[in-house]
């Protein structure tokens, strides 16, 4: 029989303590969405469903405890820690799920020099854990632009990355070991050793589930010495992207490995200023790292590399690394956008994608070409670009860019009548060029129509983990995997 | 109607470290690696202009906006900018690079009033001060030049019943002064609730306006000659950065209800009501 929604409540409390379990009607509305409807939200429309309850969850054993609970009910829930998905994977789409809120496990376990790890439960903040590793020497390489707001379990759910991403790689290069409770309440934790051959890598179950296969509670990752003292920038303004991913893939090929390596194309560039000093040219930047040896000798190779190609004019580095240090998105970035949307009705969204070497032009052009001659709001766009941010030896991503005037529509009918359709068309022109649809802020809820385009024949391993870990499907209903 | 909206693009002061602050023999901060954007108050009033341009035209009155700055050609981008938006004038006051204009208003005004006379417009509107020089005297002394009146703290204007009068909303002691003043005149723009930031251009209105043609007027143009330009009256005599004192009171209390009680009582009350 179905609980209902007070019923619901009245069992949590009995599980956690009624403490921690916030009934708060705003609170709730707060968490039936994440920044993927953001437009309508800034104007108090929730169009979701609004969850039972979000329980504010203190350790492992609760979760254990409130999972079970919920599986044998078949209440839907949703994972939850820094709160800032991008994708739709915090809606809260079924009616009474309860949103399983880890904020409060924030305890930095321990900081292993020796074997350079640290453990942190879900709930700690990346920026806190970094900011204490920077004071020993040490840094997770870690640094996406969520980095003051996202916690550990969110940025391992989602398989985040982060800006040094090409020298120290993204999340599932990071993680060594974890915690994690499966919907049926069983714990289960995956040692930390520096590799081993002991069948499939099960981390990969885990990193990057989103929530829909199990609920990460502790995570271990690598740590390195840090020296930003040893910084190098270097930036070339050129004509096209078609060079700019010719260099890259150079540089890449050639063994380099700068921490930043980012290629901007001239309308992108607007809206970081770059046309102040390279007008209508897409912008190439990279970021050398590490001890001084390695440090200097990557910025060297990177220079070489570039200055082969006649179209590339250097840049005052200075620029570039005042630009890069004030990327970062705090509560008073996220604020400020805020108010600009409510005042001028203009927002901006992104998509971001990858491709190998031989197709990533192509996914640029075609996903540019086909908004420019098929999306019928066009007048209303104020930005449409794209730039690269993660190289890799075989290929790299693509990050589109695009902000618009919303006009003539209520605020719950911007989502469809801009983002999904823009979206929809950047997804599609990648899926048909080989590239992948997602690259780094996870499949959400709105990119569910195409996961198994995406994975094709492989869709098969990926189902198999839902049957096998979620067959009551309470865990975060419509993420990663469609509704059927 | 013709109406001028003068502006001023500074650097992104929130983006300068307090180790950027370090001023050469000239006593000029190295703010070259810094993105300019435009000074805040300006920005404002460039958005309630064109704000009003709309309720103006929406009552068949013929409105021409011009966007005028005093800068070198590092203000065109933000002219064309201005093209794109809506002003169907981008104008730039060239001077002397080597001039240090910052602390020097008075000049700055003079430009400025000579060009409007020049023009025949019927409306000036400026920010209350630059983040540059901070001296908030050029709004007023380009309307003692034109021998207009003038309203500081301006935070709105609007259409008023009669095509020879604006509405104008200022703040004044806490309260919000609402005149029909008839023209011409200049607005002196504070804050601005209604009209913080100015709009973004659309794809069209980008491409479109990079056909559009701006207008460089020299000093010389305007009657001023390099000699006229120099601060006469004043001397910078020194730069010193000031220490910003910081203090820090600790909220006693048994429980954090209890603290946020005293916070809230000692120093968040009054500001609330």
């Amino acid at each position: 029989m179905t609980l209902t929604r007070e019923a619901i409540v009245e069992h949590l409390k009995n599980i956690v303590g009624k403490e921690r379990v916030i009934t708060d009607e705003q609170v709730l509305k707060e968490n039936s969405h994440d920044r993927y409807k953001k437009f309508e939200t800034i104007f108090g429309v929730y169009t979701t469903p609004i969850p039972a309850a979000v329980v504010k969850l203190a350790d492992t054993n609760q979760v254990s405890d409130v999972l079970k609970f919920l599986n044998e009910n078949k209440i839907n829930s949703v994972a939850k820690t820094g709160g800032t998905a991008t994708e739709g994977g915090l809606e809260t789409i079924v009616e009474n799920s309860v949103v399983l809120d880890g904020s409060q496990m924030n305890q930095i376990i321990k900081i292993d020099e020796t074997n350079m790890l640290a453990t942190a439960q879900c709930g700690v903040n990346l920026g806190e854990l970094e900011d204490r590793l920077r004071e020993q020497g040490f840094t997770t390489g870690h640094s996406p632009q969520s980095k003051p707001l996202a916690h550990m379990g969110g940025l391992v759910a989602t398989r985040s990355i982060g800006q040094f991403s090409t020298l120290y790689g993204a999340i599932e290069d990071m993680v060594i070991g974890l915690e994690a409770v499966f919907p049926n309440g069983e714990i289960t934790r995956i040692k930390n050793v520096p590799r081993r051959s002991c069948g499939p890598d099960i981390r990969h179950v885990i990193i990057g589930n989103e929530g829909a296969l199990c609920y990460i509670t502790e995570v271990t990752v690598k740590i390195y010495k840090y020296f930003p003292e040893n910084n190098e920038f270097l930036a070339w303004a050129l004509d096209d992207m078609t060079t700019g991913f010719k260099i890259l893939r150079e540089v890449m090929v050639e063994g380099y490995r700068p921490s930043v390596a980012r290629l901007y194309d001239a309308e992108d560039g607007t809206q970081h200023s770059f046309d102040q000093f390279a007008e209508d040219k897409c912008v190439l930047m990279f970021m050398a790292e590490g001890n001084e040896h390695l440090a200097r000798a990557t910025a060297q190779g990177i220079a070489q590399i570039v200055e082969k190609y006649d179209e590339c004019r250097k840049i005052d580095s200075r620029l570039i690394e005042n630009w890069f240090n004030h990327l970062n998105w705090g509560p008073e970035k996220i604020a400020e956008e805020r108010e600009l949307i409510r005042k001028n009705l203009h927002i901006g969204f992104t998509t971001e994608v990858s491709g190998n070497w031989d197709c990533i032009n192509t996914i640029y052009e075609n996903a540019i070409k086909r908004i420019r001659e098929e999306y019928p709001h066009i007048e209303d766009l104020t930005m449409l670009g794209g730039h690269s941010s993660h190289s890799y030896q075989t290929g790299t991503n693509l990050y589109f860019v695009y902000d618009y005037d919303v006009k003539d529509c209520k605020p719950e009918e911007e989502i469809n009548k801009y983002h999904i359709a823009l979206n929809a068309l950047i997804v599609e022109e990648t899926l048909k060029a080989g590239g992948s649809m997602v690259h780094h802020h996870g499949i959400g809820k709105y990119r569910t129509p195409w996961t198994k385009q995406e994975h094709g024949s492989a869709y098969y391993i990926l189902k198999g983990l839902k049957d096998q870990f979620d067959p009551n499907g309470i865990m975060n209903t419509g993420t990663i995997y469609p509704v059927e | 109607m013709k109406i001028a909206v003068c502006f001023k693009i500074i650097a992104d002061y929130d983006r300068l470290s307090g180790k950027d602050w370090e001023w050469d023999e000239c006593r000029f901060v190295d703010m070259s690696f810094v993105r300019r954007v435009f000074n805040c108050f300006d920005e404002s009033a460039l958005e309630t202009v064109l704000k009003l341009s709309r309720q103006l035209e929406n009552v068949s009155d013929t409105v021409e906006l011009t966007a005028l700055t005093v800068d070198d050609e590092q203000g065109d981008l933000f002219l064309k900018h201005l093209m794109a938006v809506g002003y169907d004038h981008a104008v730039r006051i060239c001077c002397n690079n080597r001039l240090d204009l910052r602390f020097n208003p008075l000049v700055i005004s003079h430009l400025i009033s000579r060009y409007i006379k020049q023009e025949g417009q019927k409306l000036v509107v400026l920010g209350m001060q630059g983040g540059e020089g901070d001296n908030g005297q050029t709004g007023f002394l380009v309307a003692e030049q034109l021998g207009w009146p003038c309203i500081r703290e301006v935070i709105d204007v609007v259409r008023a019943e009669s095509p020879d009068c604006l509405k104008v909303f200022s703040r004044i002691d806490g309260a919000i002064l609402k005149q029909t003043i008839k023209l011409p005149m200049v607005l002196i723009m504070g804050h601005s609730l209604n009209s913080p930031y100015l709009r973004v251009p659309t794809l069209r209105q980008k491409l479109n306006a990079k056909k559009k043609q701006l207008t460089i007027v020299s000093n010389i143009e305007l009657g001023l000659d390099n000699d006229a330009l120099l601060n006469k009256d004043k001397t910078l005599m020194d730069l010193y950065g000031q220490k910003p004192g910081k203090s820090c009171v600790f909220l006693e209390g048994k429980t954090a209800q209890e603290q946020a009680q005293r916070l809230y009582d000692q120093y968040l009350k009054e500001r609330l009501s």
